[in-house]
């Protein structure tokens, strides 16, 4: 056919038109977008090699699994037959149909329960079968049931471009008072660690009693910050869904539930973390979709015991985000987590698109419905400063959340602070670690350093550290033992009783292993809230979690809002 | 124990805070700042015992939670282990990283020494499957 497209006539190829010009400079087309090769896994959820759903127990012991028999188990098929899946319902569940359990899942009228019954049977790839029956909203409809905890919380990354360890506390402080109910830090320079992880506790605690702390690094270092006391939970321990991925993790399931039990037995909460998207990342999917894989890690993560998963892609975000229908596929994985009955640290944390409306877009399936945590790391300091490289969410977008959560009355775990406020307590977190600091005889903090981290933004805002002096530091903190307990001794010798009352209140909850229950929060009175207290009871319209009463009260309030009575004044 | 614990029994520290000891013997209610303050709390106190921790997990049986209530008893078992021996287990369990000599030393130790059955268990596993699968080291690494 001839072309009958206008040419422009000049060496520059054929002309566009304005419209064109003005769609390819939209962010949006930054992004990258790339076609399906299920062969390679790059696939989201929907491909012709995932195998069909099968199972078949003999004597009590699974014997077939996805069409595979057991002599051809790869350790991935051994774990999930012999810990994941419930021996004793697993040939009745899987003979429902998918249909069946898809509606029963979107059926506000069969009880979470019922479904868990079922669910807890079910095969990797049955589980595949019965979500890829169901649409996006379907998806959320399911969410909302079938969550652990009934009340949805949120979660911030507080972390330093300069690794600076008063901006990680005086974010922290602002975070946990925004409403954050988990704070995760990490480093650049990695021997920063105990510092940043010191900093970050104080923070929180400054900001809200109760909020708890994470340091992410490599599993032994991570631990032995947890032993300490210096953080309170543990969520960086991967998992993958092929056999040659884990062993290039230097993991097993095996090595891995032991950790779940080390890190329980020291009385600290602790979830794994895996992703849709990092198989193929890594090079070996096995020619499987990344749903497919994504499922049996969460079934591995069931079976070692441990309470939760981090998942909804994460650090892997790019790979689903660029394929069709990935996005729904995370938001698909969120729900197999959940009707596994794991809690579900959401994901909507990794950042992927340089559109606003895509990232509004990609949070939509978590935020509406609720999560555990909603966000498994909304940046509660600007992008630049982010060490998990970027969020989705930065702490630019913190009006707009609360407009959205405003506007739609949901309730996605944050709410708008008066400035005073902030302030006060970024003041109070850093000259707690001031203290602690000129107590521990660590590198000094100063008064400029203080009040630069009461008005910051950004890392740029501070003085420069001495570096090299604080590594030292650093080293002199893991190397002389302290622990959380000194640092609340200090704390309560050094006036501020209040930040070191929180502190002992957190670590206390290690004696009690409430936080080892299923998607276990603390509230601001340090009552542990989980999938047992607060579970999850949503049972149709007028049912389950409401944004109501004095929470709804709070979240009406903006940075601007205008009084009925009086229009010139604003009543934030 | 005699009556087994249920949902109505969470959270231990606000319904049930007089079944709470540290591994010390304290109860949770002496775990106060004037005692830290004076000195009568260690960071050993600041632990979970193995006894609150099969409290747990009966809870976590009782609302249907059975793998994490098995994860619960075997976190008890461990609350004896030393946090580098603790440590030691887990590079242990790497991939290629042990013999199936050393596994077995390892499961014996935790069975004989550390009164640890569940967790030697996993460890016996983990050496046939990874027997079975080609992960372990060569004898005598």
């Amino acid at each position: 056919m001839t072309s009958t497209l206008p040419s422009s006539g000049a060496a520059a190829g054929p002309r566009t038109s304005k419209r064109t010009e003005m769609l390819e400079s939209r962010p949006v087309n930054l992004d990258g977008f790339v076609e399906e090769w299920p062969e390679k896994g790059l696939v989201a959820m929907e491909s012709d090699f995932d195998p069909a759903p099968s199972i078949r127990v003999e004597n009590g012991v699974i014997v077939e699994l996805d069409g595979r028999p057991r002599a051809e188990f790869d350790f991935m098929d051994t774990f999930i037959a012999d810990h994941a899946i419930d021996v004793d319902v697993a040939e009745r569940a899987n003979a429902v149909p998918s249909d069946e359990i898809a509606r029963m899942l979107v059926n506000p009228t069969v009880g979470r329960g019922e479904v868990l019954d079922l669910t807890r049977g079910l095969t990797p790839a049955k589980l595949l079968d019965v979500v890829k029956l169901m649409n996006v909203v379907e998806i959320m409809m399911a969410m909302q049931k079938m969550r652990a905890r009934r009340m949805p919380a949120n979660q911030a990354h507080s972390t330093s471009a300069r690794d600076n360890p008063i901006q990680v506390a005086a974010d922290a402080a602002e975070g946990a008072l925004r409403g954050f109910a988990e704070l995760e830090t990490t480093l650049g320079v990695l021997r920063y660690a105990p510092l940043v992880a010191i900093g970050l506790q104080i923070g929180a605690q400054a900001g809200r009693g109760g909020v708890i702390t994470q340091c992410a690094l490599e599993e032994a270092t991570e631990l032995d910050l947890g032993m300490r006391g210096i953080t309170g939970y543990a969520e960086t321990i991967s998992v993958y869904g092929t056999e040659s991925v884990f062993v290039d993790g230097d993991d097993t399931p095996w090595s891995k539930a032991f950790l779940a039990s080390a890190y329980a037995s020291r009385g600290i909460k602790m979830r794994f973390t895996s992703g849709t998207g990092s198989e193929v990342q890594m090079g070996n999917a096995e020619g499987r979709s990344m749903l497919y894989l994504e499922i049996r890690c969460i079934l591995m993560a069931k079976g070692a015991g441990v309470q939760g998963l981090q998942n909804g892609s994460i650090s892997c975000i790019g790979v689903p985000g660029a394929v069709p229908g990935g996005i729904r596929a995370v938001a698909a994985e969120n729900l197999v987590c959940n009707m596994l009955d794991l809690e579900c640290a959401a994901g909507n944390d990794q950042s992927f698109s340089h559109s606003a409306m895509r990232r509004t877009s990609r949070l939509m399936p978590q935020m509406l419905p609720g999560q555990d945590l909603v966000c498994s790391g909304f940046s509660a300091v600007p992008n630049s400063d982010n060490m998990f490289a970027g969020s989705n969410l930065d702490v630019e977008d913190y009006d707009d959340w609360n407009t959205v959560q405003r506007d739609l009355q949901v309730d996605g775990g944050l709410r708008h602070v008066r400035s005073e406020e902030i302030l006060a307590v970024r003041n109070r977190a850093a000259r707690a670690l001031q203290a602690v600091f000129a107590e521990l005889d660590l590198p000094r903090i100063t008064d400029d350093e203080v009040e630069a981290a009461t008005y910051a933004d950004s890392s740029a805002d501070y003085p420069l550290r001495e570096v090299l002096e604080d590594l030292k530091g650093a080293q002199s903190v893991m190397d002389r033992g302290v622990t959380g307990l000194d640092l609340v001794k200090i704390l309560e010798r050094t006036g501020f009783s209040d930040i070191a009352e929180n502190y002992l209140q957190v670590l206390r909850q290690r004696v009690s292993g409430d936080l080892l229950q299923t998607s276990a929060i603390l509230d601001a009175d340090f009552v542990p809230q989980a999938a047992i207290n607060d579970a999850n009871d949503y049972a149709g319209p007028g049912t389950g979690y409401r944004l109501t009463g004095e929470r709804w009260a709070e979240l009406k309030r903006l940075r601007h809002v205008t009084s009925a009575e009086n229009p010139e004044e604003e009543v934030s | 124990m005699t009556t087994t614990l249920g949902p109505a029994d969470y959270p231990l520290s606000v319904r049930r805070p007089d079944l709470l000891r540290t591994p010390t013997g304290t109860p949770l209610s002496d775990v106060t700042m004037a005692a830290v303050v004076a000195g009568d709390i260690t960071n050993e106190d600041l632990r979970v015992s193995p006894e609150t921790l099969q409290m747990q997990g009966e809870i976590s049986d009782a609302v249907g939670r059975r793998q994490l209530a098995e994860n619960m008893r075997r976190a008890a078992e461990l609350t004896a282990v030393p946090d580098e021996e603790v440590l030691a287990i887990y590079n242990a369990l790497r991939p290629r990283a042990s013999s199936r000599q050393r596994l077995t030393e390892i499961a014996e130790r935790l069975e004989s020494v550390h009164a640890a059955p569940l967790c030697a268990a996993l460890v016996r596993e983990s050496a046939e499957v990874y027997e079975a699968r080609d992960l372990l080291a060569p004898e005598g690494e």
